[in-house]
């Protein structure tokens, strides 16, 4: 069996659960799929879930903690008896999946970019080194994979699953949050946007980022923002590519004033297609752009705009 | 109380890195102290710094991690445990035995890496607090202690939380969490008088590593000139984009 840990933002599925659903669909030699959907008042994501696999196990257990999901992960796959748990990278779930492959014994396929079984084991492609090596890795049973996003082709619905509600056992709370402070993004995430559009501090202020949001609203992409900026307090965590930032892999990575430091790079470097502007010809970002142009960012960038306004018409 | 960091050994992000019969090859790479690490021994020098008691170097590699654990040392922290075992080990087997060396340590505060610049893993940290049956707070920017517990700021996916955790526990870094100090000669002077324990281990590891190389992707580098027009530039940019590569 193989079980599906399917997030969702309280009413949708993710588009990343429907990647991990094709994941499990594509390791159907090592079982069936279920799913599991973890939170509280799950009732209209698992009717959701149910026309996607088996069995959805629904595991109430209220606000996200690393310990509370882990256990209902556990707990679903227990009852499942699932060998193999497929869930969507990100920070978040990769910070209790690893709980989860202790507690079952399981070996960890992280940060997956495809997986396929030969009948025994799974075999994953990832990124290491900073994203610079892609390598290969094998796993026995059990394991648990997480799948990053934006590598999957979304799952179609199949079929009319049953719905099944789960009791987990809760570890003692030994994390309270004192407080949360929730970016709001409008528009499209920064890990599953197809076009982002990246300042550096080379634009000068924080104020120079309305060009930036003007020229992503208009491409219908993110916006993104390098260490510095992101240090300097012009732009929210959020929102930062890199090393300590986020890792995407967008259609077109567009980095305005970002000179491309190694670190930069790590979170960006596997985009389809790089395009950077720079005022410093040797910048190394343009090392690994596909197009660019040097000069000034405060010339090129409104004049992007307006270029992009022009073809939108 | 007692603080523990554990560390890895990486090569240097700006070092170029070879692949030889399908394996990365370190043999030419400058390998240092992993910068995620970096935070976490400078976090238990600070903590010991304000409360007393012991900071304690943990690290479990090859014996070339021996280097970087002479770094933490230097940095100043009291004396290290080096448990060596070569080749590749995945994070979960790996935080099993590191959870046996820490049982008998018992510390009040673990840190590590928020992601390892080597493997580009996230899961040592969490799997070792899953090990110890402990909480874990990951991508910690900030960490106080109060009355036996623990204040601490962490970032999420998207935004920020405050939590309260109980000790011991296991915080993984963040960039932001403090600001590493260099060693200093008289460190480095130190340092070399100071216990290294070492511990040869024999793990299997769950998962193989059958294949790296180095995939880069041919880029076009068609760079044009917008000093003089920069919006002649801009429009045959945009054009580029929509009607070449097709992805606006």
């Amino acid at each position: 069996m193989i079980l599906v840990v399917l997030e969702h933002d309280g009413t949708r599925l993710r588009k990343g659960a429907l990647e991990a659903i094709t994941r499990a669909r594509q390791l159907s030699a090592l079982g069936d799929v279920s799913g599991v959907v973890i939170g509280e008042n799950l009732a209209s994501v698992a009717e959701e879930a149910r026309r996607y696999v088996g069995t959805v196990y629904v595991a109430e257990v209220g606000a996200y903690t690393a310990e509370k999901w882990a256990a209902a992960a556990y707990a679903a796959a227990q009852r499942a008896g699932a060998k193999v748990v497929i869930a969507t990278g990100g920070r978040q779930s990769r910070s209790w999946t690893p709980r989860l492959a202790y507690r079952l014994g399981a070996g960890l396929l992280e940060d997956t970019l495809e997986t396929s079984t030969d009948g025994s084991r799974v075999i994953a492609s990832r990124y290491s080194f900073l994203n610079r090596v892609t390598e290969k890795q094998a796993a026995g049973l059990p394991v648990v994979i997480t799948a990053k996003p934006n590598t999957t082709p979304l799952a179609e619905p199949q079929g009319e699953g049953s719905v099944e509600r789960l009791s987990v056992e809760l570890p003692a709370a030994k994390v309270e949050v004192l407080e949360r402070v929730t970016e709001q993004k409008k528009g499209v995430s920064l890990t599953e946007a197809t076009i982002v559009v990246t300042g550096g501090r080379g634009l000068g202020s924080p104020e120079a980022f309305a060009g930036v949001e003007q020229l992503a609203d208009l491409l219908g992409g993110a916006v993104g923002a390098t260490r510095a900026v992101v240090d300097a307090g012009w732009r929210p965590y959020g929102e930062q590519v890199g090393q300590t930032g986020k890792t995407v892999q967008p259609n077109a990575y567009i980095a305005l004033a970002v000179s491309g430091a190694v670190q930069h790079q790590a979170g960006m470097n596997k985009s389809k297609y790089i395009v950077a502007v720079n005022k410093d010809a040797e910048a190394p970002i343009f090392k690994i752009a596909d197009y660019g142009i040097v000069g000034d960012v405060h010339q090129v960038l409104p004049a992007l705009i307006e270029a992009t306004k022009k073809l939108k018409d | 109380m007692k603080f523990v960091a554990v560390i890895r050994q990486v090569p240097d992000s700006e070092s170029r890195l070879k692949i030889d019969a399908g394996r990365v090859d370190l043999s030419s790479a400058t390998l240092i102290l992993d910068q995620m690490d970096e935070y976490a021994v400078e976090e238990v020098i600070r903590l010991q710094e304000k409360h007393g008691g012991e900071s304690v170097i943990v690290a479990l590699g090859p014996e070339r991690f021996e280097e970087a654990v002479r770094t933490a040392l230097a940095m100043g922290a009291d004396r290290a445990i080096h448990l060596v075992q070569e080749g590749y080990l995945d994070p979960i087997t790996q935080a099993e035995a590191l959870a046996e060396a820490l049982r008998a340590e018992a510390p009040d505060v673990v840190l590590t890496g928020g992601q390892q610049a080597d493997w580009d893993s996230q899961a040592l940290g969490p799997a070792i607090a899953e090990a110890l049956g402990w909480p874990v707070v990951t991508w910690t920017t900030a960490l106080e202690l109060e009355d036996g517990q623990a204040r601490a700021k962490h970032d999420l996916d998207e935004g920020a939380e405050v939590v309260r955790v109980s000790l011991p526990a296991v915080f993984t870094t963040q960039q932001g969490l403090n600001e590493p100090r260099y060693p200093t000669l008289p460190g480095i002077m130190k340092a070399k008088k100071k216990e290294i324990r070492k511990i040869p281990i024999s793990a299997a590891s769950k998962v193989e590593v059958l294949e790296q190389s180095i995939q880069e992707r041919s880029r076009l580098g068609k760079v044009l000139d917008g000093t003089k027009d920069p919006h002649a530039a801009a429009s045959e940019l945009i054009r580029l984009l929509h009607e070449e590569a097709k992805v606006i």
